[in-house]
């Protein structure tokens, strides 16, 4: 390959890269982060986002070059170079490809695991499904009942999690975690608010007739307005 | 005569590049496929009996393990006179492929039957809990693949009766023959899951 | 003699085939439409009387139940008895009975008139013909049904449906283009085009051949056909996840039972496949030199037949729970809901892969034809189809991440879900290189493989997304992952599709397709189809659940935006019928091999002789020597001239 040819590639490559990475930067991709498993989480989407973007500037790169400079030219009826494979080449690629998956891997497993535990005195709610609706028990609070998730600030959450009838999927955009109610499995599911707010409890699972309404809403309060409500009889 | 032959005028013979025989290999696959149904039905056996522990069986039901022992002595011997009823006729012996064939769909016939008769005194339907479920749907999947087995059987009876079949051509018994004898083997395997474990 | 030899070079003209059907009444026994008339409604009538027997005998009552005689009269007896009538099993009934038969009766093999694409016909480019027209006529309904689907979403809140008709449109829209469109067109294609690579006169099962066509009507009317029970179509998505099938109006067993066929289909085919492929190769086809599309579909038709029956046994368990009130997915009689998706999905994994490597094969025959470059790393290529083979049984409980399986089960299935990317990116890599240095020619054909290749690549990149856990914890579910499955089964599956109908068009028909209308509508899709599946992966991630029928209005602009160029992308389709219409009748006549390609299928006459080859070609190097001089892949006819061939 002449240099002039390397040069065009790399052009090209970095051109791809700055298009996907504006693709990448400039939309609101993720919901504002309101738990710390969000951050976490996050952290593995532009983990993988900035691998993606490396293997994307490199087959763009590849590929726009080769449609720009190999098409034939109409009355060419030449066959190409008889290249039929070269195993270094063949090599790289099986090789490089594993060692970023395997990065991911890593990554991912290790985000899991911490996702995946509880921290200290945690609090328990119980979250019930049913066709077309959530409900909370809070057993700290005396068996306290709201249609409203409550949650105090940065504390240990610990759901657990019940489905009356079929299938259906606790999701808050903003705490990124999500969790399958399987009727006779009781998952349950770790949160840490780290932001007062009010976000969107989703049903994710296509639950039958009422699956798109199947809306609550999850409300962060400081620690002590959350005490304050726990404490009071009845009200959502 | 000409145009018969025009009409007729076949494609090339293709090249047979394999030592395997076309049909055998055919069924052989799709006795692979057969094992992944019952692989199907026996993960759900799996997730019923070991992943939620179920008793097996629950308490006021019983397995007639001893009938159904008779039968699968019964079947496993059906298999031995297919293989005689093969034997035969590649030595040319068609009374020996005719009585071969005629007993072994008469033993799996009294098999098919006894487990219907099992089915109407077993004291349990289908939609008596998972464990009713599960001895159904694995026993009648298996019965079905008998009825198969059996209609398979007749067809090969006929023809056996009607001349066809040679030491040179008997492809149709030995293609129906593995068939049965997996129905055999699969059904050790149902009984001893089902029943003895 | 020489008339013989004119007539078998003309395979298509005036000829014979079929003797006349008979007159009056005994026409009624002919194979055909009219006999299928009535032996449909005799063995509906049968199905019925084997149900009352049952009942009346057991001691159920109502002894007339509606659902069940829905399920054994409508659904099973009277497809067989239609099967019957249109003449599958006259040959194998003949047979049974042991009644005279001439095994290589070959009256029903080949097309003379129109008409002889609507009868029992054992000639497998017939038949991969039929596959094509059924399927696409089954992508137009299912793509109306998206239309339908974006018209709803169009603008938050309740527009055009209720919710249970809205749920019905996505579940039978994606059930149609999976089982009645992509997979089955991929089979038809392969049906047509693998025996001529092989250099096999045939199908090593012309008849099964002829059977696993048939199926596929049955399945999809059934499928269409839900939509008017009482109740309306089958509802809970084309994964139809128990419990919540189990308790859906009578629809749900159209599904049930429409996917048993359609499986049926499936297997049959791949095991004629298998056979074909493994003992009717030309003398000196080794497994080494068959072509990349014949590998795909070794390797497709393996996952078929090792996979399928898992999803006929989970689709058996929710229709025993709805009529027997067996207790598989019922948790108050000891079932386990859960076990419905391991099951399910043990079979809808390797589907994908079903899904994608016949286009994987298809990309590469492309891709080297028009690049006039041999394929890179033809060895590892094949080889990379056998790990993606093996590897796609081990990955099913990614589809699980978030269902509360096992939590010890999501690590290992997430590294062998990411390790499917290095064969897959060594495709993708090799296909680039295949196009480096090479003369590339952008025929319709070509550009339809390298949009694949580039749609492939996202896909794939935001596939690497879905197999990380974490982040499939907060995608999982959205409309992240209807972006991911289009951008793999559209970009993917449907653009290859599309490369392979227009490839072998000149092949199946005789005629050029208009090349300006072929790029035109090339150039429709790719855009339509960037700007419907694109924004769905921002809206995804930003927090829409997949299978609404109504959302957040923050995101209402984004999906009018989607519906606009969702409609655009559908009209696209009318470029592409009107091309293959207006081609197929009035187009160029083809010359043999217009692409300037070394595969066998090419070296025949297009259309191709009634039995593809007058003797089995010797086959003496690889299929993509290009620019190697003096190579060749194939030695037909001895290497002379079609003049001098002797007809015995």
């Amino acid at each position: 390959m002449r240099r002039g040819s390397i040069v065009q590639l790399i052009v090209i490559g970095v051109l791809a890269g700055a298009i996907a990475s504006a693709f990448a930067l400039i939309p609101n991709w993720l919901p504002e982060p309101a738990s710390k498993e969000a951050g976490r989480i996050d952290f593995v989407f532009w983990f993988v986002t900035g691998i993606c973007i490396f293997v994307f500037s490199i087959v763009a790169a590849v590929s726009v070059f080769a449609v720009w400079k190999f098409r034939a030219k109409p009355d060419d009826d030449s066959d190409g170079a008889p290249i039929h494979g070269h195993t270094g080449l063949e090599i790289a690629w099986t090789a490089v490809p594993t060692l970023l998956v395997t990065s991911i891997a890593v990554v991912s497993a290790i985000v899991l695991a911490k996702d995946d535990a509880q921290g200290a005195n945690p609090l328990r709610v119980e979250v019930t499904a049913q066709q077309f609706f959530w409900s909370y028990r809070y057993p700290e609070s005396g068996n306290k009942e709201s249609d409203v998730l409550r949650l105090p600030v940065n504390r240990s959450i610990v759901l657990h999690l019940t489905s009356k009838d079929v299938i259906h999927s606790f999701w808050v955009p903003e705490f990124r975690q999500k969790q399958d109610i399987v009727p006779g499995i009781h998952p349950t599911l770790h949160i840490t608010p780290t932001k007062v707010g009010t976000y969107p409890v989703i049903c994710t699972e296509l639950c039958g007739l009422g699956h798109a309404l199947m809306r609550s809403r999850a409300i962060v309060m400081t620690d002590d307005a959350f005490q304050k409500w726990a404490a009071q009889k009845g009200g959502a | 005569m000409s145009a018969h032959a025009e009409a007729h005028h076949g494609p090339p013979i293709a090249h047979q590049s394999s030592r395997v025989n076309a049909s055998v290999l055919g069924m052989l696959l799709f006795i692979a496929s057969e094992i992944m149904l019952f692989g199907a039905f026996f993960t759900a056996y799996f997730f019923v009996r070991v992943v939620n522990g179920i008793p097996w069986p629950p308490a006021p039901f019983e397995l007639p393990v001893f009938v159904a022992g008779i039968n699968t002595a019964i079947l496993v011997t059906s298999s031995f006179t297919m293989h005689w009823a093969l034997q035969s006729i590649k030595r040319g012996n068609r009374a020996g492929l005719q009585g071969g064939l005629l007993l072994t769909f008469l033993m799996g016939l009294v098999f098919l039957l006894t487990q219907a008769r099992e089915y109407s005194r077993v004291g349990f339907a289908p939609h008596d809990g998972a464990f009713g479920t599960i001895f159904y749907c694995l026993t009648g999947l298996h019965g079905a693949h008998v009825f198969v087995g059996l209609s398979i059987l007749l067809f090969m009876t006929i023809r056996a009766f009607r001349g066809h079949f040679s030491p040179e051509n008997h492809h149709g018994v030995e293609i129906g023959g593995i068939y049965w004898h997996f129905v055999d083997v699969m059904w050790i395997v149902v009984y001893s899951t089902v029943y003895l474990i | 003699m020489t008339s013989v030899v004119a007539a078998e070079h003309q395979p298509y003209a005036a000829h014979e085939g079929l003797p006349p059907p008979p007159g009056g009444w005994r026409r009624l026994l002919y194979p055909g439409f009219l006999r299928a008339a009535w032996m449909a409604p005799l063995f509906f009538g049968i199905g019925c009387g084997i149900v009352v027997l049952c009942r009346w005998w057991g001691g159920w009552h109502p002894i007339w139940f509606g659902e069940i005689i829905v399920l054994v009269g409508a659904l099973i007896a009277a497809p067989i008895g239609f099967l019957a009538g249109v003449g599958v099993f006259d040959y194998w009934v003949r047979y049974a009975i042991g009644a005279p038969t001439v095994p290589e009766d070959h009256t029903g093999h080949g097309a003379y008139s129109w008409r002889d694409y609507f009868r029992v016909n054992t000639d497998h480019k017939v038949i991969g013909m039929q596959y094509l027209v059924t399927t696409v006529v089954f992508f137009l309904i299912a793509g109306l049904l998206a239309m339908l689907v974006r018209a709803e979403l169009a603008k938050p809140g309740m527009q055009f449906f209720d919710n249970q008709t809205y749920n019905g449109l996505f579940s039978v829209h994606a059930s149609l283009m999976i089982f009645l469109f992509v997979i089955p067109a991929f089979a038809g294609l392969a049906n047509f085009v693998v025996p001529l690579m092989l250099g096999a006169p045939d199908m090593a099962f012309p008849r099964l051949n002829a059977l696993s066509y048939w199926l596929l009507p049955i399945a999809g009317i059934m499928m269409v056909s839900s939509f008017l029970v009482p109740g309306g179509a089958f509802a809970s998505g084309w994964t139809g996840y128990a419990p919540l099938s189990v308790h859906q109006p009578m629809g749900t067993i159209f599904f049930n039972m429409g996917v048993q066929w359609a499986g049926a289909s499936s297997i049959m085919t791949a095991l004629n496949f298998l056979v074909t492929i493994i003992t009717m190769r030309a003398p000196g086809m080794t497994f080494w030199r068959m072509p990349l599309l014949v590998w795909a579909n070794f390797t497709t038709s393996l996952l078929v037949v090792i996979a399928t029956p898992f999803i006929a046994g989970s689709q058996f368990f929710v229709m025993f729970d709805r009529v027997m009130h067996t207790h598989f997915f019922d948790i108050a009689g000891g079932g386990y809901p859960l076990g419905y998706q391991h099951i399910f999905w043990f079979y809808s994994h390797p589907a994908v892969y079903i899904m994608m490597l016949p286009g994987f094969g298809i990309a590469s025959e492309v891709i080297s034809t028009f690049s006039r470059k041999p394929i890179f790393g033809y060895r590892l290529m094949a080889l990379s189809l056998m790990a993606i083979l093996v590897l796609g049984f081990s990955v099913w409980a990614h589809h699980m991440f978030v269902s509360g399986m096992a939590p010890w089960l999501r690590v290992p299935m997430m590294v062998t879900t990411l390790l499917i990317a290095i064969p897959t990116g060594i495709k993708v890599f090799s296909w680039l290189a295949t196009m480096w240095e090479g003369k590339i020619h952008f025929n319709t054909p070509m550009l339809w493989a390298a949009g694949f290749v580039s749609m492939f690549v996202i896909g794939g990149l935001s596939g690497i997304y879905l197999g990380a856990v974490p982040i499939d914890i907060h995608v999982s579910d959205t409309y992240f992952v209807v972006a991911h499955i289009h951008y793999v089964l559209f970009g993917g599956s449907l653009f290859t599709i599309f490369a392979g109908i227009y490839y072998w068009f000149p092949k199946m028909t005789g005629r050029m397709y208009n090349e300006t209308l072929g790029k035109l509508h090339f150039w429709l899709t790719f855009v339509g189809f960037n700007a419907t599946f694109f924004p769905m992966h921002l809206i995804g991630t930003q927090g829409m659940p997949r299978r609404v029928s109504d959302y957040d209005p923050m995101f209402a602009h984004w999906n009018m935006f989607i519906s606009v160029a969702s409609f655009f992308l559908g009209a696209s389709t009318i470029v592409f019928l009107y091309n293959m219409i207006t081609s197929m009748r009035r187009g160029e006549p083809a010359p043999g091999n217009p692409w300037r390609s070394l595969t066998l299928e090419w070296q025949v006459t297009s259309p191709p002789p009634r039995f593809n080859f007058d003797e089995i070609p010797q086959v003496v190097g690889s299929p993509y020597e290009y620019g190697v001089p003096g190579a060749r892949h194939a030695v037909l006819n001895g290497d002379r001239t079609a003049e001098e061939v002797p007809v015995h």
